[in-house]
């Protein structure tokens, strides 16, 4: 049974255009251009218990618009969610009890005082038992190796020991769902990888339903079965990270590495039609493959005789996400 | 919205201020200031032979007990609360299920908590350069203990209200700083009330600002007829839960325009 259900959803927003200088200034005082921007344009779709998900997309694409409609932060223009059987902006309170949002960029942490005071806050205002609570963040604590921070002032600590205690924050009343907005912007890689650890053990030991928006592609790689991409404020894919793959990157890339360099016109008549990668050695060739044709090719270059080494990978996701993201307005349809 | 919830939350704002005790023993300092200021000028006046409503000891009482009572009443929110709204720092408290309103009350209370611990003893030792005589009558101070908190309320709610605005005008500033200005005034903050002129009066004891600091000290030095307090009482009860029923109505529907700005 689903736990999200997104029907026609959609966010709009209305703003004043001003004109440069003292003279748009000005005429801003006795006319204004009202311009309507579609944050977030017929959305629709389901996420099932115990999913991870990876929204991608462009920046203003949408994503963290259609997370905050669905933590009930926004009130949608027209359309409906149902989270958890319960419409996200009546914003009720056994509602909130159940979810938990984490943005980069926004803390849950008071800054003057240790993480431990916000967590006994959360025990008060999520009304958590006493020996649940301590469970809680012990355990929680334990794994994302914090246990020895919780008394320190937040302000005294860096951005990644800041990140995993907004975690644990947003973690003690043990949510059903996690809404993610960018949780490793700006930690280092070794941080990175902790939060990853840590949330692939929630999801599968707690059975939590995770959202995850994020520009690190190692995020969605490692967290996401399923991703979706939004641009535009419009779902343009839904489906597993292999199919995003094979519908904007129908090849793959294969490497060989010669013992000699390579005659320019052997390679010209080899790889004809081909796409043919940039390489400051001679000796290596690189190319994209169309994904029926990858034996047929290596078969002809391992028959050259010459050939040390040869490779077959698939392009990297980053690459893949980079033609998702800078796609123009209106861009390719990937549905 | 349990007790529990409230001490817990008035007790992480009195750390917080602790954190800052240098910087609110002067803003204390700034609180005995003005009034000892304005209590210079009365005397002044007073000793020039100007006829006044208010003797020398009055005058002392009154603005002795206003630093006091208008550090105990007085808000600083709105703007900080404007400006949440504005940037989308109220978004953190929107998921709690808790109402943001609670985060203020806290913040309120225990600032206050550390600032009554720095300002007792500025006032007491001032009162004993001055050799003021405090009134004492109990019933007067049972009272004072009353209106007191009906006053922090009426003046929280109020700035809480016109801070709220920020859901839908962009700048609350100009609003705020002209409440605090015009606000201050007719609280009694610089002149007492008593000493306007007769022909304001009656509008000056409707109007909300007095409810916020004017009136208590009315109660405490005993210038009220019974029948003024009791409809003093009345207006004060009155504007609290009025203004309780503009913040739900205003941020029932202020939330449908909250824009939760940035990431």
């Amino acid at each position: 049974m689903p736990v999200i259900l997104v029907d026609h959803l959609a966010k709009s927003y209305r703003f004043y255009r001003k004109e440069p200088g003292l003279r748009g200034s000005l005429r801003g005082l006795v006319h204004r251009e009202m311009l309507e921007t579609k944050a977030v344009n017929d959305l629709s779709f389901m996420v099932e218990q115990g999913e991870v998900v990876g929204f991608l997309g462009p920046n203003g694409a949408g994503k963290t618009t259609t997370l905050k409609l669905l933590c009930g932060l926004l009130y949608p223009s027209t359309g409906q969610a149902m989270v958890l059987g319960y419409t996200p902006h009546r914003r009720e309170h056994s509602y909130l009890r159940q979810i938990a949002l984490v943005m980069g960029q926004k803390n849950m942490l008071w800054w003057d005082i240790p993480a431990m005071e916000t967590l006994l806050m959360h025990k008060e205002m999520y009304r958590l038992p006493e020996a649940e609570f301590k469970r809680t963040v012990d355990e929680l604590a334990e794994i994302l190796e914090v246990a020895q921070l919780l008394r320190v002032q937040v302000r005294k600590l860096s951005l990644g020991e800041r990140m995993k205690l907004e975690l644990l924050v947003a973690l003690v009343h043990r949510p059903q769902i996690l809404f993610l907005d960018e949780p490793t912007i700006g930690l280092d890689v070794v941080a990175q990888q902790r939060v990853r650890d840590f949330l692939r053990t929630l999801n599968r030991e707690q059975g939590t339903t995770i959202l995850l928006t994020s520009h690190y592609m190692d995020d969605i790689e490692a967290l996401c079965p399923r991703v979706m991409v939004i641009d535009h404020g419009q779902l343009q894919f839904d489906g597993k990270l292999s199919m995003l793959v094979e519908r904007i990157a129908p090849y793959k890339l294969l490497t060989a590495v010669f013992a000699e360099p390579v005659e320019p016109a052997v390679v010209a008549a080899m790889v004809a039609g081909l796409d043919v990668l940039p390489s400051d050695d001679p000796r290596r060739l690189g190319l994209h493959v169309p994904r029926t044709e990858v034996a047929e090719v290596a078969g002809r270059l391992l028959r050259l005789g010459n050939v040390v080494d040869l490779s077959i990978m698939e392009v990297p996701v980053e690459d893949i996400i980079r033609q998702v993201f800078s796609a123009p307005a209106g861009g390719k349809e990937l549905v | 919205m349990t007790p529990r919830l409230i001490w817990r939350c008035v007790a992480m704002n009195v750390m917080m201020t602790i954190e800052y005790r240098g910087e609110f023993a002067m803003r204390m300092v700034n609180t005995l200031l003005g009034p000892l200021i304005s209590l210079l000028v009365w005397l002044t006046v007073s000793e020039q032979g100007v006829r006044l409503p208010y003797d020398r000891d009055q005058f002392i009482t009154y603005y002795l007990l206003l630093s006091l009572v208008s550090m105990l009443t007085a808000t600083w929110l709105g703007a900080y609360l404007a400006a949440a709204i504005r940037q989308g720092d109220l978004s953190p408290w929107l998921l709690r299920p808790v109402p943001y309103i609670v985060n203020d009350i806290g913040n309120n209370a225990g600032e206050k908590v550390i600032k009554l611990v720095l300002l007792c003893p500025m006032v007491g030792l001032v009162a004993v350069f001055l050799r003021a005589s405090l009134p004492s009558d109990p019933r007067a101070w049972l009272l004072f203990t009353i209106s007191l908190p009906l006053a922090a309320a009426v003046a929280f709610l109020l700035d809480f209200v016109i801070g709220s605005l920020a859901f839908w005008i962009q700048d609350v500033w100009g609003l705020i700083r002209v409440k605090a200005l015009v606000g201050g005034f007719l609280a009694g903050q610089w002149v007492p009330l008593a000493l306007f002129p007769a022909r304001f009066q009656g509008l000056l004891q409707i109007q909300p600002f007095r409810y916020t600091l004017s009136f208590p000290l009315e109660v405490l030095t005993g210038h009220l007829t019974p029948a003024a307090l009791a409809y003093g009482f009345a207006w004060q009860v009155g504007y609290c839960v009025g203004l309780w029923a503009c913040y739900r109505l205003v941020w029932h529907y202020g939330l449908r325009a909250y824009a939760a700005t940035g990431a």
